[in-house]
């Protein structure tokens, strides 16, 4: 009897258990805590606007791959319309349903509507893309230069648009407005109180929702902290596979809003599969544990005590977000180094270049789009910056580098000029320094495709201090 | 903190008796007083005690001269422990000759056939194996040679009884050399292999340690530094430095002054001139001449006086290098009258 009673307490338990932590792990239905609300609203939760913005990000990417190769002002527009405009009905161009994936939104407005990117870009200089531009305009005037270019390629200059614009976007964007302004200014004690709401007849607190677009912002899925890394990231690529780990609400549906993953959550993932690192969940914990302190304060104004727990939250979520972006720009240094291998044996058997050097420049878009977006935290890298600008270069070494081999500036009209560049084999010098230069300055551990992963391979099996021993 | 230093102290004691890649490690220990007795009772006509006798012998293992191995051992463990993390890493000579390998071949090579990965293991564990023995003589043979160096080296002669621990008995500045000669010679040697053939670099190891060193450290290279004589059949001696060979280097017989400087390899000697066979039977006395045995154990001869020694020989050369500019003739200037 003692034995049977046992057995039904643990599996009451073991099936409890599951559910108990699942809830425990939600980013959302948090309660509404803001003084003196009327409306109906029981959850104070809110950052619609931030998803929005990262389904605009997705879709104008694919538009930026839409181009035939001469200047198109109607594909022009369209993007504009993703990138600066504010009208309702803009489809989701990304995610779609795909198999039995199903995406449960089609427009943009079904989540948020009057929401641009424009208006939220990096604001301050670009120094590492040439025409001395701000944020906003590059993005302006690669959105131009994509229009024009076939399926986003230029083949004249190496430069592959769509991976350009939507890994620099998510620095200049998502990044910036959440570790240089929400988790930053904002959390000052006197912008956006607690004990006011957010905005007239709002159902958060000031503080509330600064965190809750911070969290936004960076793209995980409310339950991110019950995925695995492969789940996270399964879930962004819309993987059929991974229908029932992103169906948090068992709907037969994946919400945009709340069940995708997006952005930089993605990259996290990425990263967190290596084993090496826990981005994804540290940042998601950080986000939890702020926002759980926030609403303990009930709606009344943050004492010192509170406000420097916040910001302690937020300097993990800041450092560990900057190290996401960092671990993928030396992954995509380590692509391009072995690209630049590749198409070095190409070369130098005769071979048909052009498949090789297209991959080429999809990975340099994507390490110069990273190295970028790094740029656009708010904090000042110094000569880590200076540096990282230097060894990538304003564009990706064409083949046999030389004279005219890589772009060197923008002229009065808007066009690229070419400049002198270094050979392929020192371009390819340049892709380690890169990678340790990020992986030192950014203290990384996924150090996923480390170019001198070899050496540090063999280097453990020798054994250093046996050769201390003299005879 | 304290205490995690003194972890870190003890693990590397350890280590040298527990790791296999380290000439102390007891298993070399127990196959090297295996292949004494044997030496000693099939080829030698001792008794089993006679011979435990000759390898146990108080002279060798508790003699004022073995008393201050262990005491340089304690104490190096600890300054290497210091001194180890801020020396050039192997790490850091591999990726900077291998950035510049990018540069001077202009791009890196496809690499060949996978089921070429057993040749290029065996390669490149051999070519370690020789090179690292190449520029062991090298070192070594500086270390006699040149003043400077030999103020320091003299620290592990001055040792006038020989156990295995006496290959620790060295000055931290030449376990400083020894750590630099290693990362030029391993970072070279593993950027070379890893830039012609990436991912199928890999070593021969025999319990994680490289197969050759291996060999050598279980086929009795403990004995090199002991009394136990065993020496090679002379061809053999002429490719591999036999233990005997080895106490032949510490002997102060003025016929065997600056000879076998080879650590696993007899044939960086022969090479040079500097090869001498093992005899048979031959008493040796070690140590260094003109050193009194009851001065040279002591901690500031073993750490102190190789500077002020070193610092005297620095003089004299730079002293004799000026003299020789003083007494060479002038010779005008093309523009001079």
């Amino acid at each position: 009897m003692k034995t049977t009673i046992s057995l039904i307490a643990v599996l009451v338990g073991s099936l409890s258990a599951p559910l108990s932590h699942a809830a425990d792990d939600h980013y959302g239905d948090f309660p509404v805590t803001v003084k003196g609300y009327s409306g109906d609203r029981t959850d104070s939760t809110a950052y619609t606007g931030q998803v929005a913005r990262h389904l605009l990000h997705n879709s104008l990417k694919k538009l930026a791959a839409r181009g035939g190769g001469e200047p198109d002002e109607e594909l022009e527009a369209r993007m504009m319309a993703y990138y600066a405009g504010e009208d309702d009905g803009r489809e989701i161009l990304d995610p779609t349903t795909q198999g039995g994936f199903v995406i449960a939104q089609s427009r943009i407005d079904e989540i948020s509507a009057g929401n641009n990117l424009s208006g939220k870009a990096y604001g301050g200089a670009v120094t590492g893309w040439p025409g001395a531009m701000t944020g906003a305009e590059v993005l302006e005037f690669m959105i131009g230069k994509a229009a024009a270019a076939d399926q986003g390629f230029d083949v004249l200059t190496g430069y592959d648009y769509p991976q350009l614009i939507s890994k620099f976007l998510m620095g200049a964007v998502f990044y910036n407005q959440a570790v240089d302004n929400y988790l930053d200014e904002r959390l000052a004690p006197d912008v956006k109180p607690n004990d006011k709401p957010y905005s007239e007849g709002a159902p958060y607190t000031g503080k509330e929702h600064v965190w809750d677009e911070a969290f936004g912002y960076f793209g995980a899925p409310a339950h991110a902290l019950s995925l695995t890394p492969e789940q996270a990231y399964g879930i962004a690529k819309a993987d059929e596979a991974f229908m029932d780990a992103a169906d948090y609400d068992s709907d037969g549906e994946v919400d945009l809003y709340r069940e995708m993953t997006y952005a930089h959550a993605y990259y996290a993932a990425d990263a967190d599969k290596s084993g090496e690192t826990d981005y994804l969940h540290t940042i998601i914990q950080a986000f939890l544990d702020g926002r759980r302190l926030i609403t303990s304060a009930e709606g009344e104004a943050l004492t010192d005590e509170q406000l420097a727990a916040l910001q302690s939250h937020a300097d993990t979520i800041k450092s560990n977000w900057e190290k996401v972006i960092a671990e993928a720009a030396f992954k995509y240094a380590g692509s391009v180094y072995k690209d630049l291998n590749k198409l070095n044996i190409i070369v130098e058997s005769d071979g048909d270049p052009r498949e090789a050097f297209r991959d080429y420049a999809k990975h340099w878009g994507e390490l110069k789009g990273f190295t970028l977006a790094l740029q656009t935290g708010g904090k000042d890298l110094g000569a880590t910056a200076v540096e990282l600008n230097r060894l990538i270069g304003y564009g990706p070494v064409l083949l046999g580098g030389g004279k005219g081999g890589q772009v060197a500036g923008i002229d009065a009209d808007g066009n690229y000029t070419m400049g002198d560049a270094v050979t392929m084999g020192d371009y390819a010098v340049n892709m380690i320094k890169v990678q340790r230069l990020l992986a030192d300055s950014f203290d990384l551990k996924a150090l996923k495709n480390d170019a001198t992963a070899e050496l540090h391979d063999v280097m453990e099996s020798l054994n250093e201090s046996q050769s201390a021993e003299t005879d | 903190m304290l205490e995690q230093a003194a972890g870190s102290y003890f693990d590397a004691l350890t280590a040298a008796f527990v790791d296999p890649g380290k000439r102390l490690f007891l298993g070399y220990l127990g196959s090297a007083l295996v292949i004494a007795l044997v030496w000693l009772t099939w080829f030698k006509g001792r008794s089993l005690a006679q011979a435990c006798g000759e390898v146990f012998n108080r002279e060798s293992w508790w003699s004022r001269s073995a008393r201050a191995d262990y005491r340089v051992m304690a104490l190096n463990s600890a300054i290497m422990l210091v001194l180890s993390p801020r020396l050039l890493s192997q790490l850091g000579v591999s990726i900077f000759v291998f950035e510049w390998m990018h540069g001077a071949f202009q791009g890196r090579p496809g690499p060949p056939p996978a089921h070429f990965d057993w040749v290029v293991m065996m390669a490149f564990t051999l070519c370690l194996f020789v090179l690292d023995d190449f520029s062991r003589y090298v070192v070594h043979r500086l270390l006699h040679r040149v003043p400077f160096l030999w103020s320091f080296h003299k620290v592990h002669h001055t040792a006038t009884s020989l156990n295995p621990l006496t290959v620790y008995r060295t000055h931290p500045v030449e376990g400083v050399l020894f750590v630099l000669r290693s990362a030029v010679v391993h970072g070279s040697c593993t950027a070379v292999f890893v830039f012609f053939f990436a991912n199928q670099v890999s070593l021969a190891t025999v319990l994680g340690a490289a197969v050759f060193n291996f060999a050598f450290n279980a086929l009795g290279a403990n004995l090199r530094h002991s009394h136990v004589a065993l020496g090679f059949w002379r061809p053999v001696e002429r490719v591999f430095i036999s233990p005997a060979q080895h106490q032949v280097h510490h002997s102060l017989a003025r016929r065997h002054v600056d000879r076998n400087f080879g650590a696993a390899l007899a044939i960086w000697d022969v090479a040079f001139r500097t090869h001498c066979h093992s005899e048979a039977d031959e008493t040796l006395r070690f140590g260094v001449k003109g050193e009194p045995p009851d001065r040279v154990h002591t901690l500031a001869a073993l750490y102190w006086r190789p500077f002020t020694e070193g610092g005297r020989a620095v003089w004299r050369s730079g002293a004799r290098f000026l003299r020789a500019g003083a007494t060479r003739p002038r010779v005008q200037s093309p523009g001079a009258r």
